[in-house]
């Protein structure tokens, strides 16, 4: 049979983002394919030495809009410890549950796209519909559906009044049955399980030989999670499960993230149970003293590492940020390479890929 | 007489049947899940009869988000080309307006209307859907009346 | 397994490969080493096979150097916590070995920090540009010399 080059991209109905692949097949099977990134590419570890720490909060959350919380908490993260401050304690909670809210969306909007991908539109509508619930929270708490604002240097910008908790449990709680019955029907739902199961198995080997991370690393069978293994305050005082899955297949990956958002939404409750009392935030000086650190969080899609220098001005003179879907994104020519050409879809949306994050 | 009605007819089903295909011109992500937001059950724009179609030859207006790299510029450019006339462009989100707050990067030009010409600006950062609603309200009223 | 202390780790990277290395303590949250840039392959070598160190982070990149001559490139590892190779190249012509035959994962970062910076990673077969756009002309958007001109 004749071998072909199929292009994709950088604009094309699969893809939420500007990437280009060259996916190489010999009638229905992929033999392997090429990628090139950069169309994303804004220059924003340039741009962050350019501006100062309080402005690069304001860039750093637009590296990525579905994970933008996380990216601003790492890099505040970051600042206080080269400020020898740290944020009070209520302010880390809130953090927290504004992280675990992002995760939540994060999954739904991602079991969507894969719906979606798969034909299963309805559930794309539910999970979509559902998420709205998610994005209300952070709405009325923070100002911003997608994009919020939340961290400062020195803590986060808004306070948690006792009604706002009583919607956030009630909306919580809410979530946790539609979410759970729609998590229900997709596990039990024998055509995505058909379309998922036994394709493009990653195995534990290949996870560390391309250092992935994240929920792809985990459905291989990889027991690695930041918040437990890295923990930043409160995760070190929270209990929550962290699953992994032996199968390493488009299946795994789908149970994984599902998995994932109902502990997610326990930890929300949970994380509310234990908001401590205080103030929200303190004062942080612009100018920081000369250092180095290192931060990891963990984002919906994985391991986050920001490394930041300062040379005692109130500019940044290194940042470098590594987003989870880098390493997710050099596996995936090895991942198409064993795949029927139907496949590729549900191959590229179990990366869940997010460009925007890669090539900042 | 019979040439205005047709006209007035024609206008109508345009307005009323807008077809748009989205492209990410590098941005974050943020105005494009807000935009996908529109074709989900909350926000519902196909009673509008706007429809998010894959081919640019199958659309009647280019939903364009991000501050265009320069890596994107010869896609944005082709699938403009590629769109049959009449056709419009809307820039939604401050990216695409001003190129936002990338602006002064050397990889990227700084808004929409830096290569095509821009039929509506949608601000936002990132831009809500009932925003891009409102926005896509007032162009089906400029094309029924004839202006754009 | 993890050295227990960083001096371990020096005497492990001595007694394999002979290098002397001494302890950088300069990073918060990240113990790391300071090797020779010639000696890299043969310490991630020693600490991928005694230590199971094999999961590479990132490749940090930074111009260093009181008059901007060098490269610093820091290897950030985890292994149940972080820990970094770090070591200096010149700025002029930077040189050092490539990782990819040994960390697959090392290719995407490799290939940034040669297009941003002007690495050279000897035993590649090509180092394609990943993120830099294709037009572009202007050398490594991250080297500056001593004005801060780029």
């Amino acid at each position: 049979m004749k071998k072909m080059s199929i292009p994709i991209g950088p604009q094309h109905p699969l893809l939420k983002e500007p990437l280009s692949m060259i996916i190489d097949i010999e009638g229905e099977s992929v033999l392997g394919g090429s990628l090139r990134l950069g169309y994303v590419h804004r220059g924003i570890e340039k741009l962050a030495q350019e501006r100062t720490y309080v402005q690069d909060v304001h860039l750093i959350e637009r590296i990525c809009g579905i994970c933008s919380h996380v990216h601003t908490t790492t890099f505040c993260l970051a600042v206080e410890a080269l400020l020898e401050i740290e944020a009070p304690p209520r302010a880390q909670y809130i953090r927290a549950l504004m992280c675990e809210l992002e995760r939540v969306h994060s999954h739904l909007l991602w079991l969507g796209v894969l719906t979606k991908h798969v034909g299963l539109d309805t559930i794309f509508m539910h999970a979509w519909h559902d998420r709205e619930m998610a994005l209300d929270i952070m709405e009325t708490i923070s100002g911003g559906r997608v994009l919020h604002a939340a961290n400062m240097i020195g803590g986060v910008r808004f306070d948690l009044d006792k009604e706002n908790e009583v919607m956030i449990r009630e909306v919580v709680e809410k979530l946790k049955t539609q979410v759970g019955g729609l998590l229900d029907v997709i596990e039990n739902e024998p055509a995505l399980r058909a379309r998922t199961q036994g394709v493009a198995p990653i195995t534990g080997d290949m996870i560390r030989k391309y250092c992935a991370v994240g929920p792809i690393a985990r459905a291989s069978g990889i027991d690695v999670d930041m918040r437990r293994d890295d923990p930043w305050f409160p995760y070190d005082q929270l209990d929550f499960e962290v699953i992994t899955h032996p199968d390493g297949d488009a299946w795994a990956r789908t149970f994984l993230r599902t998995e994932e958002t109902r502990v997610s939404l326990n930890l929300c409750q949970h994380i509310l149970e234990e908001l401590p009392d205080g103030p929200v935030s303190v004062r942080a000086k612009r100018r920081v003293p000369e250092g180095e650190v290192v931060i990891r969080t963990e984002a919906p899609r994985g391991e986050v590492f920001y490394y930041l220098r300062s040379d005692g001005t109130d500019k940044p003179a290194r940042l470098k940020v590594r987003t989870p879907t880098l390493s997710a994104l050099s596996m995936l020519p090895e991942q198409l390479a064993a795949i029927q050409v139907a496949d590729i879809p549900v191959v590229l949306a179990g990366v869940d890929l997010c460009i925007a994050c890669a090539d900042r | 007489m019979f040439e205005k009605l047709i006209k007035k007819a024609y206008r109508w089903a345009q307005k009323n049947s807008l077809w748009v295909i989205h492209f990410n011109s590098g941005g974050c992500n943020g105005c494009d899940i807000e935009i996908l937001d529109l074709l989900t059950p909350r926000y519902d724009v196909e009673r509008l009869g706007i429809i998010a179609e894959g081919s640019p030859r199958h659309a009647d207006v280019l939903l364009c988000t991000g501050p265009v790299t320069r890596q994107t510029r010869d896609g944005l450019w082709q699938i403009y080309s590629q769109m049959p006339s009449p056709k419009w462009v809307v820039a939604v989100g401050s990216c695409s307006n001003t190129g936002g707050v990338f602006n002064g990067s050397d990889t990227v030009l700084g808004g929409v209307d830096k290569l095509l010409p821009v039929d509506l600006y949608i601000p936002g950062c990132p831009c809500r859907p009932e925003a891009v609603i409102e926005g896509l309200v007032k162009l089906r009223e400029r094309i029924a009346s004839g202006e754009a | 397994m993890r050295p227990n202390n960083l001096d371990d780790l020096v005497a492990l990277i001595k007694a394999k490969t002979g290098a002397d290395s001494t302890i950088y303590t300069g990073i918060a949250n990240e113990p790391a080493v300071r090797i020779p840039a010639g000696k890299l392959r043969e310490v991630v070598t020693a600490m991928m096979d005694d230590l199971d160190i094999t999961h590479l982070s990132a490749i940090t990149a930074q111009q260093r150097g009181e008059e901007k001559d060098l490269i610093e490139l820091i290897y950030h590892f985890w292994q149940g916590s972080g820990i970094a190779v770090m070591m200096s190249l010149p700025v002029k012509s930077p040189q050092v070995d490539s990782l990819i035959d040994i960390i697959r994962g090392a290719d995407f970062y490799e290939r940034e920090v040669a297009e941003m910076f002007g690495v050279q990673f000897a035993g590649r077969k090509e180092t394609p540009p990943l993120l830099l756009p294709d037009e572009w002309d202007q050398g490594p958007p991250f080297i500056s010399d001593e004005e801060g001109d780029v």
